[in-house]
């Protein structure tokens, strides 16, 4: 065996070189063409789009909160709202009550007072009638007296059945 | 325990080694030829069924000499080639016909051909590691193109595992190592690398397959794509640390420069060597610890050499299995290793100081 020609370990053999080479650029060349650009793009427009949604998710998520919190706010100023409305209307009818309470007093008041008018008058009224008709009696008793006076029995006969006619 | 563990192997494995150049030196019929195993050859190696002979393309004197096979070529041009085994001797002919002998084509007076461009085995093996990864990646890609990993989810197991590989080299290597400016232009040399490396290194865990990797002429070419990477696409500062290192006195500079030049080169070289090494040394651990049973079968008797064999088996499966790790980590190295060099020389130091 010659030695010179011999296969070593540390041998660099070129024509193995040369074609390694060329080889491995040709593959290069496909290889980045048409399988690792798509795989990459690919992989780069899927992470594109998961960060977006997440952006997304995120922002949404934010714009919900801030609504959330703004109608809280809103209905808040509304219940405080109407709990004053409440209450105003509360010191409103209130106040109408009394008013009316007070209103209706006085009225009964004057009512009473003009009953009582009346009844003065009325029994004003009376008393003169009353008098007026006592004297008419004491008049005609008077008359009669007068008339009849024959003797003191039967002036006395005479008053006594005038009364019992008058009772 | 450990310690000595460690001890005994360390020194069997160098009995070993020794004791096959002696049986070499010896020429004895048990003789393995332990680089043979490593080395290139022109031929497909399916011992003990059969070798497959692999077409010869020399270039010599001016013309082109193609041929299907080395028997082939030394039968019809006995006038030109001879094999390098039988340049002192008269060429051995088996029924009439030339059979090669180391494989090595010479001229009849023995100078080397101009150029042998012949298809080796290890070329196959890159072969089988190129088309490997395309017919993994093209319907991937295809997958990617209809939608699916695109729109929705990636589906499959299939998908799913080199997706992750894809992403890691991506995110871990390329981005982390060359930034986020210009990672995208290198990714794709990346990913080639990465997984022709990781299959030629698979295939030499398979039975009769060989790692390509193991070969030094292989790791040079890859080494190779990535300095001229490195160089095609260096930054202006780079070339300025490289002739004038800026931030020194001059005198420093002048010291500095032959330092960064060599420095220039060290980097492919080292990328080159450790790749190269780690496979082949893998390789010939395996068959040194296998061949530890025939030497104690020599040394001690056949009794020893069965009593013990169990442990060398044991251990060549320990070392398989280190091997299948290391596969993934010398091609995760490689691949590091010069996404960080491609990192070093495109970045731009314009906006920052120091390094």
């Amino acid at each position: 065996m010659n030695p010179v020609f011999t296969q070593g370990l540390l041998d660099v053999d070129f024509g193995l070189f040369f074609w390694i080479l060329i080889t491995f650029l040709l593959f290069l060349f496909l290889l980045t063409k048409f399988a690792w650009r798509p795989i990459l793009n690919a992989l780069g427009e899927r992470e594109k789009a998961i960060k977006d949604s997440l952006e997304a998710a995120q922002k949404a998520k934010d714009e919900a909160l801030h609504i959330s919190r703004e109608n809280e706010k809103a209905m808040k100023e509304v219940e405080s709202m109407s709990q004053r409305l409440r209450k105003e209307a509360i010191e409103e009818a209130e106040a109408l009550r009394a008013d009316r309470t007070e209103k209706a007093k006085a009225e009964a008041e004057k009512l009473l007072e003009q009953a009582r008018g009346t009844i003065d008058q009325e029994k004003k009224k009376a008393l003169m009638e009353l008098r007026e008709e006592v004297a008419k009696m004491a008049i005609e008793a008077a008359s009669r007296i007068l008339e009849e006076e024959i003797d003191e029995e039967r002036n006395r006969k005479i008053v006594d059945r005038y009364i019992k006619e008058l009772t | 325990m450990k310690q000595l563990l460690r001890f005994l192997l360390l020194t069997l494995v160098f009995t070993t080694s020794a004791a096959v150049v002696s049986n070499a030196d010896t020429g004895s019929e048990n003789r393995v030829d332990l680089i043979g195993k490593v080395v290139d050859k022109y031929y497909l190696d399916f011992k003990p069924l059969t070798t497959i002979e692999l077409p010869r393309l020399i270039y010599d004197q001016g013309e082109f000499h193609f041929y299907r096979s080395t028997t082939s070529l030394l039968t019809s041009r006995s006038d030109l080639f001879t094999d390098a085994a039988y340049v002192d001797a008269y060429p051995v002919t088996v029924d009439g016909r030339i059979k090669p002998a180391t494989y090595q084509i010479v001229r009849l007076d023995g100078t080397s051909t101009q150029f042998d461009f012949s298809i080796t085995n290890h070329l196959v093996f890159f072969w089988f590691a190129a088309l490997l990864t395309f017919l993994i990646f093209i319907p991937l890609s295809k997958k990617y193109r209809k939608g699916i990993g695109r729109n929705t989810e990636p589906q499959g197991p299939f998908q799913n595992i080199f997706e992750t590989l894809v992403i890691f080299i991506r995110d871990e290597i390329a981005l982390q190592n060359i930034g986020s400016q210009k990672y995208q232009m290198f990714t794709p040399y990346l990913l080639t690398v990465f997984f022709f490396i990781l299959f030629m290194n698979f295939f030499g865990l398979m039975p009769w397959g060989v790692s390509s990797t193991a070969d030094i002429t292989v790791t040079a070419a890859l080494a190779l794509v990535t300095f001229a990477a490195t160089q095609i696409f260096a930054s202006k500062d780079h070339w300025k640390h490289v002739f004038w290192f800026p931030g020194v006195p001059v005198p420093i500079k002048f010291i500095l420069l032959p330092v960064e030049l060599i420095g220039l080169f060290t980097k492919p070289f080292a990328l080159c060597i450790r790749l190269f090494a780690n496979m082949a040394s893998g390789k010939i651990l395996i068959l040194s610890i296998l061949g530890t049973i025939f030497i104690f079968a020599d040394l001690f008797g056949s009794g020893v050499a069965y009593g013990t064999s169990w442990f060398w088996v044991f251990l060549t499966l320990f070392i398989y299995l280190i091997k299948a790790l290391v596969s993934f980590i010398q091609a995760y190295v490689f691949t590091i290793l010069s996404a960080l060099f491609i990192g070093m020389a495109t970045a731009d130091h314009s906006d920052e100081h120091g390094h």
